[in-house]
């Protein structure tokens, strides 16, 4: 473990921050750090650029983290993980909510590359909505109808795309949202092509506790975040 | 060429999983039962409980100090979970409480367990673990009701955090325990220099991995010396040049925890470095104790 400072906090709504550190980690999209906040606890959190996480304030933890000021101190364990394949054509990225997060990354990091992506976002109201400006092709689906297409993300999927024209694509978001999606890659034969970047409760980060353990006896922390759609049993 | 026979329990080879590492779900202990000889659950006991707040665990150059605090779904939901364990290699039930009642009655849970282990070693939770297991008249009891309350095979595994572990091995056979496991964590901490505060939230924990072999090895010595029941040893054991010296020192079989940190395919090549060992050695059960003179 090493600690870094707070650089910079960017407020994206009432809940909602990018933290931003003074180091930059050497990392890939997908990879998340152990991050552990004095006197809260240790929580693992996606990556949202080198040198930044992009949190929304759901618990304890990440309310405090919400409202941190910079030149605080917070400890780091990683990057850790498996992170996102790379493509080799253009790239679909499918966010619910706060699984913005990894996938901002990603986008930024397939563009520095000369890559092309395309994001379908999804949120529950136009407030949720995080930086989606900085997005050149990019499609916004909203619960409420509050902005973009009226329904949830899978929804816009479907009648907005043909999946199977991308070289790759990844999602992150609600499980409920993820498994979803995987029955929709399922019965269109594309898993192979989808990746999923999952959450779960976890205690050491580093594959050793076991307290994050999938169905199938995978562990997300050591041999994900990221997983391939053939390789989760949903 | 690597199977043993442990107190009655068939085991393919003499590689088991270690208390605490990925033990809290059938899943994980299902791809482990693949090549180990035996894999020993999480330690439950009787009622849920959470455990410490994270961080609970921060690795070092020679391996962890963990905090987890014995977190644990309580024993009728955690039997549920290891319904769904496919047998692929005997299952170890390890077991913690505050009292022999308390204790005894968990067994009951678990009728499909192969063996029980008594955790009486852990170095961070109050009252349960190390708080019951460093009074040697309290271990005798536990076993004694243990093994009353169950037909398997019960372990007792012991802490190093001890005056004398023999004093507490001693105990444990006395009360009928069928084997002993030594060594449990070594109490330690951790302190972060920029912060200036101890790492676990727990702030002390107990070591784990290579930097305890060492001392592992000398408990499991002197458990062979004065013992007569089997002693199964653990502690900092990666490679299967620790597995031949743990059992040169007496270890019947050896446990294996924080060296999954590396792979989770470790019992695989150690079972093939160990093949390999024994191709050109005596079968493994043949060396046990070998280095006493």
């Amino acid at each position: 473990m090493f600690s870094v400072r707070v650089k910079n906090v960017t407020k994206h709504s009432k809940d909602t921050v990018t933290v931003t550190f003074n180091v930059s980690f050497r990392s890939f999209p997908g990879q998340f750090v152990m991050l552990n906040l004095p006197g809260h606890e240790e929580i693992p959190l996606s990556l949202s650029s080198p040198d930044s996480v992009t949190v929304r304030a759901v618990g304890e933890t990440t309310e405090a983290l919400v409202n941190i000021q910079p030149g605080e101190l917070l400890g780091i364990k990683g990057p850790m993980g498996r992170p996102f394949s790379i493509p080799n054509g253009t790239a679909l990225l499918i966010a619910g909510g706060i699984g913005i997060a990894p996938l901002i990354y990603l986008h930024d990091y397939i563009i520095g590359r000369g890559g092309e992506v395309k994001i379908l976002y999804g949120v529950r109201t136009s407030e949720e909505l995080i930086n989606h400006r900085r997005f050149e092709n990019i499609k916004i689906s909203t619960d409420n109808g509050s902005a973009g297409f009226h329904g949830n993300v899978i929804d816009l999927l479907k009648v907005e795309d043909r999946p199977d024209r991308y070289s790759r694509i990844y999602c992150c978001g609600p499980e409920i949202m993820l498994r979803k999606l995987y029955d929709f890659f399922k019965e269109n034969k594309l898993l192979r092509k989808v990746e999923f970047a999952l959450e779960r409760y976890m205690k050491c980060g580093m594959g050793v506790c076991g307290s994050c353990a999938l169905e199938n006896g995978l562990m997300v922390c050591s041999e994900g975040p990221v997983f391939n759609g053939v390789e989760l049993e949903w | 060429m690597l199977d043993i026979e442990l107190c009655g329990i068939k085991m393919r080879n003499p590689l088991m999983l270690a208390s605490g590492i990925l033990g809290s779900y059938s899943s994980s202990l299902n791809r482990i039962a693949e090549n180990a000889g035996a894999v020993v659950t999480k330690s439950v006991g009787a009622e849920e409980r959470e455990g410490y707040r994270n961080p609970v665990l921060i690795n070092y150059g020679d391996g962890f100090v963990n905090a987890v605090g014995l977190s644990s779904p309580g024993a009728e939901v955690f039997s549920k979970e290891l319904k769904n364990f496919r047998g692929g290699c005997p299952l170890i039930v390890s077991l913690f409480g505050s009292s022999p009642e308390e204790i005894a009655h968990l067994t009951s849970f678990f009728p499909f367990a192969d063996a029980f282990e008594i955790n009486l070693s852990c170095p961070h939770a109050e009252k349960v673990g190390l708080a019951v297991g460093s009074d040697p008249t309290l271990v005798r009891e536990i076993v004694t009701y243990v093994k009353k309350s169950t037909s398997k095979p019960v372990f007792a595994k012991l802490s190093p955090n001890v005056n004398d572990i023999v004093e507490i091995g001693k105990a444990a056979e006395k009360g009928g325990a069928d084997g002993v496991v030594a060594i449990n964590t070594i109490r330690g901490m951790s302190i972060d220099i920029l912060s200036r505060k101890p790492v676990l939230s727990n702030i002390s924990g107990g070591v784990s991995g290579e930097a305890i072999k060492p001392i592992a090895l000398k408990c499991v010595w002197d458990l062979y010396e004065n013992l007569k029941i089997p002693v199964i040893g653990v502690g900092g054991i990666t490679t299967w040049k620790d597995v031949v010296e743990f059992m040169l020192a007496g270890a019947e079989a050896v446990q294996i925890g924080s060296a999954h940190f590396y792979s989770y395919k470790l019992f695989f090549s150690l079972k093939e470095s160990l093949l390999a060992y024994v191709r050109k050695n005596e079968p493994l059960k043949e060396i046990i104790g070998m280095a006493h003179g």
